[in-house]
């Protein structure tokens, strides 16, 4: 049992970490609008944009990732 | 035959017009050419995926005016940018405003269509808001290009501004939802933790673990309780400041305890610990809250578009041509030009040109007035039909405009002031709960048994938590407006449902609110032999078609594409003529169709018609009254409320509509500033008092009374200052408003109830010593489950 003394910690530590993603969430704004973020998946990204392409395809990465 | 329906905006194609457009492969029918335009547009860039994704159809995508164009390089204007714009280094930040997105693939679409722009450095379109924030270098690409390339998609983008309060109200959400997650996710993993220790109590468990596990969950639930729970305990310590106590002293007295009796458990090893219940009770209040929160903040942004109203640009006239410039940076003096459909941006007197002005937005008065050489102008109010040349009078903050909203600002804090309901009793309920927990504590520690006072006590406020109460009101309102929003009523004031139910007298704006706000044809009569009433509406409707002016508007509905006139002309301030079937036809006053004015037929009508000369219709114009108004109005008085009506008109036709509603007291002619006073007369006699309304000069009164009412027709201003907005355009809404209100009233009433009945029962047992803390966790959570589950059935409603 007394394993639980190295696994909680490692629990909470994970804790922390999604607490710490989700405030990074929050401050880029990624919850201010909630319906545009979930229809972004559907469109394809076809890199037509050179300008503005790689902001683009950033922004659209990270919303996939979780 | 079938229908059949525009590709681009889903309305009826009209049966006459064919546009074809080849998307995605088929080819598809678009009922006008500006919705052809937009598709043509949306296939070029490659941005077909819209029309595959959308959830709704697009707003009918009118083809953009020339003049339009035209007003859009007025932001080019260096002085207009610095007003509207913040420099991000080399690149300008500015707010835009989009009005006809009506789902989220249109928000997808427009940050396509600018990110296609390589003067556009970011994008970022919010389909909730219908904002867009936009970052590009003017320098590349003026603004006029920017806005020109989103109304090429049929979507209208103009320049924002945030108010202070909406940048506030962003963060604050923002604060909510961190708060949110650090509570939630801890209260996961106390919970966690807690089952442990629950299976331990059954099954046993060794001390080292035991004490291990409580000093985790301490470690866990210190974040809870100095981040998360740290509005109530700030809004609880401002109370007890200012000597008075709310529902968030009984609340944060209940956290504290709690918290610090499982500390000193898990710090000496004995009795029990309750972190969970901590952490759950912090989760659950913060949810509510948050829902609650965000909602107003949807309603709020939804309607605060309030710098849209002021003039933003104007143009300079030298005498021979014009210059762009800020409206803000007009002084006395300056001429200006106005061109036919703009906002006259400043007070002043008109030098010269003749049109006529809407100015209902600032007076109420729906009529157009004429303007002519001397006449004097309101910054605010729109130029129908003619060009102007007007010599400012005073800036514009010293316009009428700018006094109303000045007044506004003065009445913001006129707003009558109400003592929370539950506050009150969380006043009595906290005084009894600290007097009988100090009694319970003596009475054990001097006289039954001092081991075990501390653990009385605290089931004794375990017992009596306040959950259930402090629950009770929040959850029947916030469920009462979500219930009311889907039924498209906002509410932006919670207060507003803690009011209605007491409603007892009603102020109603006339024009725009009991009746229409725009012409619509009263009486027509017919003196032509050979055409019949239908056919000369047509020709009617086929002649105004050329004319901007409102009276226009009235015949648009009669419209026919077989019915066609030639050679259509307008003179500015008299009417219009035209060739119908090689007869010279005349449309406007008597005058003008070349008629007697004293001939008994024509002398009470707004409108003839004469075909070659001869007389052949007059038609009468009223603005009417909204259909469901009369039986509104009976239903309204049946709940024994008290009716006014409050209007800036001054004609007989204010008398004739509240003789026609049966509404005595009716005030007229009234100025802004005697709206506000005959609003604050009726709350001083004791009224609790509602003002519905929907112009510019209804807005200053919205706070002096109790609650405000406006529609979604009415001006971005008083919808941006009114507690509710009714956004089906419907004052039926009004009934099911109320309605509502009394209905959450019930809920809170019977929440109450059943939380002072518990109390009452769970009390005496817990002062006895009968209720181990465990029971009193079990009572508290199964309390509070039923009042948020009785709450809940609001929603049903």
């Amino acid at each position: 049992m007394s394993i639980i003394y190295v696994l909680i910690p490692i629990a909470i530590l994970f804790v922390l970490i999604g607490i710490a993603i989700f405030f990074w969430a929050v401050r880029s704004k990624q919850f201010d609008d909630l319906d545009k973020e979930g229809f972004s998946i559907l469109f394809n990204e076809k890199a037509k944009t050179p300008p503005a392409g790689n902001d683009a395809s950033h922004e659209a990465g990270t919303s996939r990732e979780p | 035959m079938l229908q059949q329906r525009c590709f681009h905006c889903h309305e009826p194609v009209p049966a006459a017009v064919d546009f074809h457009y080849d998307v995605l492969g088929q080819s598809q029918v678009f009922c006008c050419a500006g919705c052809q335009a937009v598709a043509e547009t949306i296939v070029a860039q490659g941005l077909t995926d819209y029309y595959k994704f959308r959830s709704k159809a697009a707003a009918k995508a009118n083809a953009v005016p020339e003049e339009l164009k035209a007003q859009l390089h007025s932001y080019d204007s260096a002085d207009v940018l610095q007003d509207l714009s913040q420099s991000v280094g080399d690149a300008q930040r500015i707010e835009l405003s989009v009005s006809g997105m009506s789902c989220a693939a249109c928000a997808w679409l427009i940050e396509r269509q600018l990110q296609q722009n390589p003067a556009v450095q970011r994008v970022s379109v919010n389909s909730g808001t219908a904002r867009c924030e936009l970052i590009w270098y003017p320098q590349q690409a003026p603004l006029s290009q920017i806005l020109g390339a989103v109304s090429q998609l049929g979507y209208q983008a103009s320049p924002f501004v945030a108010d202070q309060e909406e940048q506030h109200f962003q963060q604050e959400l923002n604060a909510y939802l961190k708060r949110l997650a650090v509570s939630g996710i801890m209260t996961m993993q106390v919970m966690m933790l807690a089952f442990g220790l629950y299976f331990g109590e059954f099954s046993g468990i060794e001390a080292q673990y035991e004490g291990y596990l409580r000093w985790v969950s301490l470690l866990l639930t210190l974040p809870v309780m100095a981040y998360s729970a740290l509005p109530f305990s700030s809004s609880a310590w401002r109370a007890l400041k200012a000597r008075e106590l709310n529902m968030d002293v009984p609340i944060t007295l209940a956290l504290y305890y709690t918290f610090a009796a499982s500390l000193y458990a898990t710090v000496f090893d004995t009795g029990e610990v309750y972190f969970e219940s901590v952490c759950m009770f912090v989760f659950l209040l913060q949810l509510g809250k948050f829902f609650e929160f965000r909602a107003r903040k949807q309603a709020r942004d939804a309607t605060s578009n309030l710098l849209k109203v002021m003039p933003v640009s104007a143009t300079l006239w030298d005498g021979s041509q014009g210059s762009p410039t800020s409206a803000r940076r007009l002084k006395s003096g300056d001429h200006i030009l106005v061109k036919a459909g703009e906002i006259i941006p400043a007070d002043g007197v008109v030098q010269s040109g003749i049109s006529s002005a809407d100015e209902s937005m600032l007076t109420g008065e729906y009529k157009a007035v004429a303007k002519q050489p001397g006449d004097a102008v309101l910054a605010g109010s729109i130029n129908h039909d003619g060009i102007l040349v007007v010599q400012v009078r005073s800036a514009l903050t010293e316009s009428r405009l700018g006094q109303i909203i000045a007044l506004q600002q003065q009445t913001l804090h006129q707003k009558p002031a109400l003592l929370e309901k539950t506050d009150r009793i969380a006043r009595f309920f906290v005084q009894r709960l600290l007097i009988i927990a100090t009694l319970t504590f003596s009475a054990w520690y001097f006289w039954i048994d001092p081991d075990r006072a501390f653990w009385v006590t605290l089931s004794v406020l375990v017992a009596t938590c306040p959950c259930a109460l402090s629950l009770a009101t929040p959850t029947a309102i916030t469920c009462a407006l979500a219930q009311l929003n889907r039924q498209g009523i906002l509410i932006k004031n919670q207060q507003v449902l803690d009011v209605l139910p007491q409603l007892s007298k009603i102020f109603f704006d006339k024009t725009g609110t009991l009746t229409q706000g725009r012409f619509s044809l009263s009486e027509v009569r017919v003196y032509h032999n050979a055409l019949g009433k239908t056919e000369l509406l047509a020709l009617m409707a086929a002649l105004e078609q050329q004319s901007e002016h409102p009276i226009a508007r009235a015949f648009a509905p009669y419209y026919q594409q077989a019915v066609a006139a030639e050679q259509v002309s307008l003179t500015v301030g008299a009417g219009l003529s035209g060739v119908y079937q090689q007869q010279q036809v005349r449309l406007g006053s008597a005058a003008f169709c070349g008629l007697v004015p004293t001939d008994p037929r024509v002398a009470d009508a707004q409108v003839c018609l004469s075909i070659a000369g001869e007389l052949a219709a007059t038609v009468q114009l009223s603005d009417q009254l909204r259909a469901e108004v009369p039986a509104l109005m009976q239903r309204l008085q049946a709940l024994r409320l008290k009716l006014a009506i409050l209007t800036g008109d001054a004609s007989a036709a204010a008398a004739a509509v509240a003789t026609q509603l049966h509404i005595s007291e009716l005030w007229q002619g009234c100025s802004p500033e005697q709206k506000v006073s005959a609003i604050s007369q009726a709350v001083k006699a004791g009224e609790k008092v509602l003002m519905v309304g929907d112009g510019i000069n209804d807005s200053p009164c919205f706070h002096a009374a109790h609650v405000s009412v406006a529609l979604d027709s009415g001006t971005e201003l008083s919808k941006n200052q009114a507690d509710v907005v009714l956004l089906h355009n419907n004052l039926q809404q009004l009934e099911t408003l109320i309605a509502g209100a009394r209905r959450a009233k019930r809920v809170v009433r019977q929440n109450l109830w059943w939380a002072a009945l518990y109390n009452l029962v769970i009390i005496p047992l817990a002062v006895c010593g009968f209720v181990s803390p465990y029971v009193a966790v079990i009572g508290m959570s199964c309390s509070s489950l039923l009042v948020v589950s009785n709450s809940l059935r609001l929603l049903k409603a």
